[in-house]
């Protein structure tokens, strides 16, 4: 039986490709288009969000992914600034600037490292890796074995995958039998 | 299966967008004002045709953002990509 709370996804190692659960992850959606929503969100993160399609922007507290032109992605670790979704909220939410959602219990982040991720990555999803994988801080959303996901190439041969929580067993173990054959 | 350039996120795979229908349907302004079949036309009615065909899609495996595209249904090349509010190129008409 499927625990959508506590997914049963351990650490794997299989053909150079290590698998594991990021859980701590706080995740923050964002939508807004107006020069307030960018103004405030810049001076409460300290960061610019990035405009530029299929790209991100990371300080040493947040990484922020580009969803669509209007919408943008924070995650960061729990034990950093468990107060900034209040102060997001307060700020631009609460004055109509934006939008301030947090969906930390909806996604999983699944971290998958190693020289092979994406001929992995690549055996279940239509998008060309081509240019993500040479570039670090790209993101992208995407299908991987017809599942939603949203990828970030964090560091070379480093990408967290973000999944919906009542797909990530599903996926995980997907994940795990395609290592076998990469 | 044929590649759509996103407007927003550049060439993808087909299996990422939803197709939605026609494009450039407007909506009547007076719809109490209308005959029956003139709601049904405006309602149900669409262009099937081989060739030059306006249609809307929707990036739904990625950005989930709507936008126009003119495609040949008879070859599936697009000939175009457009966003939504931008008036269609003059030369597929």
């Amino acid at each position: 039986m499927l625990d959508i709370l506590h997914p049963n996804i351990s650490n794997i190692n299989k053909n150079n490709i290590d698998i594991n659960l990021s859980e701590e992850k706080i995740k923050i959606n964002i939508r807004g288009k107006n020069k307030e929503f960018f103004t405030k969100v810049g001076k409460i993160l300290s960061i610019i969000l990035p405009t530029e399609s299929n790209t991100s922007s990371s300080n040493e507290n947040y990484d922020v992914l580009w969803l669509s032109p209007d919408e943008w992605m924070i995650n960061f670790d729990e034990n950093k600034n468990s107060n900034i979704f209040d102060q997001l909220y307060k700020d631009i939410s609460s004055l109509n600037f934006g939008s301030i959602t947090d969906i930390s219990s909806q996604l999983i982040c699944i971290n998958i490292k190693g020289e092979n991720i994406f001929e992995l990555l690549s055996s279940g999803s239509p998008f060309n890796f081509e240019k993500f994988k040479n570039n670090v801080g790209s993101s992208t959303q995407t299908i991987v074995n017809h599942i939603d996901v949203i990828l970030h190439h964090k560091s070379k041969n480093n990408v967290n995958l973000f999944v919906r929580r009542s797909f990530s067993e599903h996926l995980y173990e997907w994940l795990v039998d395609s290592s076998n054959f990469v | 299966m044929f590649l759509i350039n996103c407007p927003f996120c550049g060439e993808r795979d087909q299996s990422e967008f939803s197709s939605g229908g026609e494009a450039h349907i407007v909506r009547p302004k007076q719809p109490t004002e209308l005959s029956d079949d003139e709601w049904a036309e405006y309602l149900f009615m669409r262009k099937n045709i081989k060739g030059i065909q306006f249609e809307r899609w929707n990036h739904v495996h990625g950005c989930r953002k709507w936008f126009n595209v003119v495609r040949d249904t008879s070859n599936d090349k697009i000939l175009s990509v457009y966003k939504m509010g931008e008036k269609p190129p003059v030369n597929y008409k």
